[in-house]
């Protein structure tokens, strides 16, 4: 049973880009490209959010993600505001940061920046020391652990290399998630970071993140002061 | 306007650096300590610190071999450890502690082989087993002149003051922990080394030097000393995160300060340190036991809330991630193993190495002579 479930998790990133191949127009000038000519990034229309969770089980099924773990998962709160009620979506994910505090901690080097400012891990040098998890403002990194080794979003470089768009983009029900080249001026990133008043989360650290929120309510830009999670993964948390 | 917040749904990080790392900070802490404990009599002469220069040399060996095991443990495979030596980093505190261990290991191992190559010397008279042999050729060459055990002590302490500095660096440069990102800790966690280290002694004093009270109300002097060292650099922390000098500290502060469990901490240390000192200066020559204990105690119990509880904090969801001590290795089994290697080496180190010098000679001899005189009694 788990060996097939993992057979078909092997097969799905595949099946997905097979699947995926014509509808990428925004990005399919990037096939097979990493040479410093993109700047990917991404925005986050958090009005347009409506917390389905696509994004995060088509992550989990594109990167073969172990239970329990999450490479990006939509936060959601309860807000009370004097007699109102409000449901708050809030996705998360590797911030792609110009200045990533994961990288000069790290004690082999084993986690970089690429050219196109993607952050990655290289599996074969990883020692599995955690220190880059530590180093995260955003607790975007995890020990996977399957590997025993620093995992995290990759804003599917495998996909966009290939000229295809990140799962989580691909699958957002309701088009909340925008991903693009900064360095294109044509392109809609760029476009809606240059008209819009955009955040990122906590700006204090000076990480300068490259996935930028619209429509960020101030409470959610940090540490979210409120009561805890009402639900926590069993086994590994991760 | 009122407003609450509450999580419904967001993921738990677990904890990534286990309870490998709190043993491996606390070893290699009491290693440190217990190695500048030895000082006084092995490198400056002093005769009358004999007794504590040999206890908290086995100290500093015992502690100083079981915790690289725990740090390898901690890298979930341990042949791993081949790549901090092929990519060395320089901005990373980790990559130049890799380099750091293995130059206070040697310098200790170095220093430690010098500091009894006469006592090995002395174990090999006569004998024709191996072990004799071995003796003999561990001590060959008899009493290391003082100079070398000296240049040996020097890199031992070059490297204990590195691994010091490092261990503490590498926390506190962690800037997404308010917590962790204060330049108190690194003389915090030295601190509470330190204090730790005089515990050990003072439990190797109960347990293995014969109960020597000079020794015991010695040890009890200093261990004040350093618990008042503990407790200023925590008022330090303190006065820095209550004043608002630091918006960092104050963040720090402000995260865990309204929240049971870790008043209960706050409270749980201020008790660990003041009880200790009282009782080592109300009674010093018989409270060395429970100080011992007290103070061991502390040096892991801090280590332990920085590590385990520091990273319970989430760095963006509200709240405060569970965690429970899982049962194997990564937990419990993983804790209670490295204390069963630290108890066999001790066990070890006590069967074969010279570390009490003349006294253990001596104490045979006793021994034998009263065996004889028993012998001679029956008949």
């Amino acid at each position: 049973m788990i060996q097939s479930r993992r057979n078909f998790l092997r097969a799905l990133p595949a099946i997905t880009a097979g699947a995926a191949l014509a509808p990428a127009p925004a990005i399919a000038s990037a096939a097979g490209k990493e040479d410093g000519r993109h700047r990917w990034a991404m925005v986050v229309d958090v009005q347009k959010c409506i917390g389905c969770q696509a994004c995060t089980v088509s992550c989990i099924m594109e990167n073969a993600v172990p239970e329990n773990s999450f490479r990006t998962i939509v936060s959601t709160y309860e807000v009370h505001d004097d007699k109102r009620t409000n449901t708050y979506m809030l996705p998360r994910l590797c911030n792609h940061c110009a200045n990533p505090p994961c990288i000069p901690v790290c004690p082999v080097g084993a986690t970089f920046q690429r050219k196109d400012g993607v952050v990655v891990v290289d599996g074969d040098r990883c020692v599995g020391c955690a220190y880059c998890v530590q180093a995260c403002p955003y607790d975007a990194r995890f020990i996977n652990h399957e590997t025993g080794k620093a995992d995290k979003c990759t804003f599917c470089a495998h996909r966009v290399d290939a000229g295809l768009l990140p799962a989580c983009v691909e699958t957002c029900v309701g088009g909340a998630r925008i991903f693009g080249d900064l360095n294109d001026p044509g392109s809609k990133v760029r476009h809606l970071v240059d008209q819009n008043k955009m955040k990122v989360l906590k700006p204090e650290m000076g990480t300068q993140p490259h996935v930028f929120y619209l429509g960020l309510d101030e409470r959610f830009q940090g540490h979210v002061e409120g009561a805890g999670t009402l639900w926590q993964p069993s086994g590994h948390g991760g | 306007m009122d407003s609450q917040i509450i999580e419904v749904l967001n993921v738990t990080r677990g904890v990534a650096w286990l309870p490998w790392a709190v043993s491996y900070f606390f070893l290699i802490g009491l290693s440190y300590g217990s190695f500048m404990l030895t000082l006084p009599y092995f490198v400056f002469g002093r005769a009358q610190h004999e007794k504590l220069g040999r206890l908290a040399l086995l100290g500093a060996l015992v502690c100083g071999l079981t915790a690289p095991v725990a740090l390898l443990a901690d890298l979930h495979g341990p042949g791993r450890f081949l790549n901090f030596y092929l990519h060395f980093q320089p901005q990373s505190w980790m990559s130049w502690g890799s380099f750091f261990i293995p130059i206070y290991l040697a310098g200790l191992l170095l220093y430690a082989w010098l500091a009894l190559r006469g006592d090995f010397a002395v174990r090999g008279q006569g004998g024709t087993s191996l072990l004799a042999r071995l003796y003999r050729l561990a001590g060959r060459g008899g009493e290391a002149p003082r100079m070398a055990i000296a240049a040996a002590a020097l890199l031992a302490l070059a490297g204990a003051v590195l691994v010091a500095l490092y261990t503490g660096m590498e926390v506190m440069v962690v800037h997404a922990r308010p917590l962790w990102n204060t330049p108190f800790l690194p003389a915090q966690f030295a601190a509470t080394a330190f204090a730790g280290a005089i515990g050990l002694a003072l439990l190797f004093n109960r347990f293995i030097g014969g109960r020597d009270s000079e020794l015991e109300i010695g040890l009890n002097r200093l261990l004040v000393l350093a618990l008042a060292l503990v407790l200023t650099l925590g008022g330090g922390w303190l006065f820095v995160s209550l004043s608002g000098v630091s918006p960092s500290h104050s963040a720090a502060f402000s995260q865990v300060a309204g929240m049971p469990q870790w008043q209960l901490t706050a409270v749980w240390t201020a008790l660990a340190t003041i009880v200790p000192m009282a009782l080592a200066t109300w009674r010093p020559a018989s409270s060395g036991l429970i100080t011992g204990l007290i103070a061991v105690h502390s040096a892991w119990m801090m280590r332990w809330t920085i590590f385990i509880g520091g990273q319970s904090i989430p760095k963006t969801g509200a709240g405060l991630y569970d965690y429970h001590l899982p049962l194997g290795n990564d937990g419990l089994l993983g804790i209670v193993g490295t204390l069963g290697l630290w108890i066999a080496l001790l066990v070890l180190m006590l069967e074969y190495l010279p570390w009490a010098g003349q006294a253990v000679a001596a104490g045979n001899e006793k021994a034998t002579n009263a065996l004889a005189a028993n012998a001679i009694a029956s008949h």
